[in-house]
């Protein structure tokens, strides 16, 4: 038996006595010598949606990029389910953003989603008949089955995202970390996530995006991180997000977005 | 169609050496060429091929100095010309991670120096007092020379492209997945500094096959013009490749041949004008990605624009 790791940590993630699908504890990452993310700790129990919020620059895709093993860390320790996830990827699917990659890539729709099961394939194995059933059935959890056969390059914003998010589905990972997963999304697409996001926390799954629009966050989160190189506040939307937070994270620029803040933090 | 064939093997050895080893040269290089166009790895293909004409001409000063008589066997020349071209991308990338410099410069700096370098070997070696043994030819190495070709050497070409080939069907997935989206490949726990390097391996085996061919001022055409051309084509990456090859193959092989008995011009431009022919009909004329197809859809929704406009201003 494990000893529980958060019995003397507060408890902040209410779970108590379960395992934490995230625990980032004293994360720093850096590039050449400046810090981008500083003794960043959070953690995330099963079954929670959490936001990252912060300025541009904040590093808040450093921060998922440095969970991931993508990026090292100078100093910190990850745990996912209470192990190292560079030693088992499997349970953690990452959502990059969208922008990130050429949409002109000679492939089609089922091509990229066929990547999610790259990782439990491994080396020289082939994707077969049971692979592509997946990725169809990911493919009707975002209502994109109709495009499976199309060229990426034709494909809106929302459809891109679509597919990503496919792409982490069948990966039927059990904590997701996403990389703005609703910019440039239309309002119906952003509403079909937001949908997806809850349908996945109610079967047990751990959410953490890095999301932009202060407005929604109480709307669609349960948790929030408020980043700015350091962790601000980390912790139920209602107890974080509040002005003076928002200010702290946002810095003297933040006049224009006070009335958001409030609007977000007065939902339930 | 009988006497055609029978013509054909009629052909001198030599003729179908220099024929066999311009095709395989053409396909293997057309063929890993497309991962250097989706890479945007052009410029790093022109540094490594430029920059090994300094290995080569370095391996056969080394075999000189070891043996007493320059070789020009391309197991020796081989093993310089990869030294040189991963020595250059070394230098330029420990530039770039050292200073504010960008990659382009970088690379351009180091394609300067090392082609510079070469030549200037080159020259020492041709016109070197104590007369080197084997030097005649070397100089193909700037331009191209196919008819040069030995049996040995096509069975290393032969080697070295079947090689390639068995990589490339056995890590396709990796590679195509390393290609498209590194940070997703990394998050699987793909080991993405081995793909890396497995790559660049690749990139380097499609030059370093055609140096003696094509030469190394322009194979770089031969590794993306067949790409960029089968890309007009096809939205599919494994119909890109293979047409890609196959451009590529035809390129080398009607290059080779009218090089070898016709003209007796240096290989490399030949190859590199029936490469670009290819590439002008395929973005002329590929249906919806070509020139033509894209203006006429222009027109096409224009006139339905008006159309439509016409009728709203009618009602």
């Amino acid at each position: 038996m494990k000893p529980d790791p958060r019995a003397d940590a507060g408890g902040l993630a209410g779970d108590a006595g379960t395992v934490p699908a995230l625990d980032v504890v004293g994360m720093t990452v850096a590039y050449d010598a400046s810090p981008v993310v500083w003794d960043a700790s959070l953690s995330l129990a099963p079954s929670r949606l959490m936001a990252i919020v912060g300025p541009n620059g904040a590093g808040k895709s450093t921060l998922i990029k440095a969970c991931l093993g993508i990026l090292p860390r100078i100093a910190g320790r990850v745990r996912v389910f209470g192990e190292d996830p560079r030693e088992d990827p499997s349970r953690v699917a990452y959502v990059p953003q969208r922008t990130s990659v050429d949409w002109d890539f000679p492939a089609t729709v089922l091509d990229v989603v066929l990547m999610g099961t790259y990782g439990r394939l491994g080396w020289f194995r082939r994707p077969g008949a049971k692979q592509r059933a997946e990725v169809m059935a990911a493919l009707e959890q975002v209502e994109m089955e109709d495009f499976a056969g199309r060229q990426i390059g034709e494909l809106s914003g929302g459809q891109q995202q679509r597919v990503f998010l496919a792409r982490a589905l069948v990966q039927d990972a059990d904590l997701y970390l996403m990389d703005e997963p609703f910019s440039g999304v239309d309002a119906v697409t952003e509403r079909a996530i937001v949908g997806l996001f809850k349908s996945l926390r109610d079967r047990g799954k751990a959410i953490l995006a890095v999301h932009h629009d202060l407005a929604t966050v109480a709307e669609y989160f349960d948790e929030v991180t408020m980043l700015s190189r350091a962790v601000v506040a980390s912790g139920p939307v209602g107890s974080v997000f509040t002005r003076d937070v928002i200010e702290a994270t946002y810095g003297g620029a933040i006049g224009a977005l006070r009335a958001s803040g409030d609007e977000g933090r007065s939902e339930p | 169609m009988i006497a055609l064939l029978e013509g054909l093997l009629e052909l001198d050895a030599t003729l179908l050496t220099v024929a066999a080893g311009a095709t395989i040269i053409g396909a293997v290089s057309g063929g890993l060429g497309c991962f250097a166009y989706l890479r945007r790895q052009a410029l790093v293909g022109d540094v490594i091929s430029h920059a090994a004409l300094l290995g080569i001409v370095g391996a056969f000063v080394l075999s000189w100095l070891v043996t007493g008589a320059g070789s020009k066997s391309l197991l020796v020349l081989v093993p310089g010309a990869i030294f040189a071209g991963i020595a250059a991308l070394l230098l330029a990338r420990a530039i770039q991670d050292r200073t504010r410099i960008k990659e382009d410069a970088s690379l351009g700096v180091m394609l300067a120096i090392f082609f510079g370098g070469g030549l200037m070997l080159l020259r020492w070696v041709q016109r070197g007092r104590p007369s080197i043994s084997g030097r005649a030819g070397l100089e193909d190495y700037v331009f191209g020379m196919a008819a040069a070709m030995t049996r040995a050497d096509l069975a290393m070409i032969g080697g070295l492209g079947a090689f390639g080939a068995l990589v490339l069907a056995l890590c396709w997935k990796e590679l195509k997945l390393y290609t498209f989206d590194p940070g997703f490949a990394a998050s699987l726990g793909l080991r993405t500094r081995l793909v890396d390097t497995l790559l660049l391996a690749l990139l380097v085996l499609g030059i370093v096959i055609g140096l003696q061919a094509v030469g190394v001022v322009l194979m770089i055409a031969l590794l993306v013009t067949p790409a960029s051309a089968a890309r007009q084509w096809t939205s599919r990456l494994p119909v890109m490749v293979a047409l890609a090859a196959l451009f590529g193959a035809v390129s080398g092989l009607v290059g080779a041949l009218i090089s070898a008995t016709e003209l007796r011009v240096p290989t490399g431009p030949v190859v590199v004008l029936v490469a670009t022919l290819i590439f002008v009909v395929s973005i002329l004329f590929a249906p919806s990605r070509g020139v033509i197809a894209r203006a006429r859809a222009r027109v096409r929704t224009r006139r339905e624009s008006l159309g439509s406009g016409a009728q709203g201003a009618a009602s």
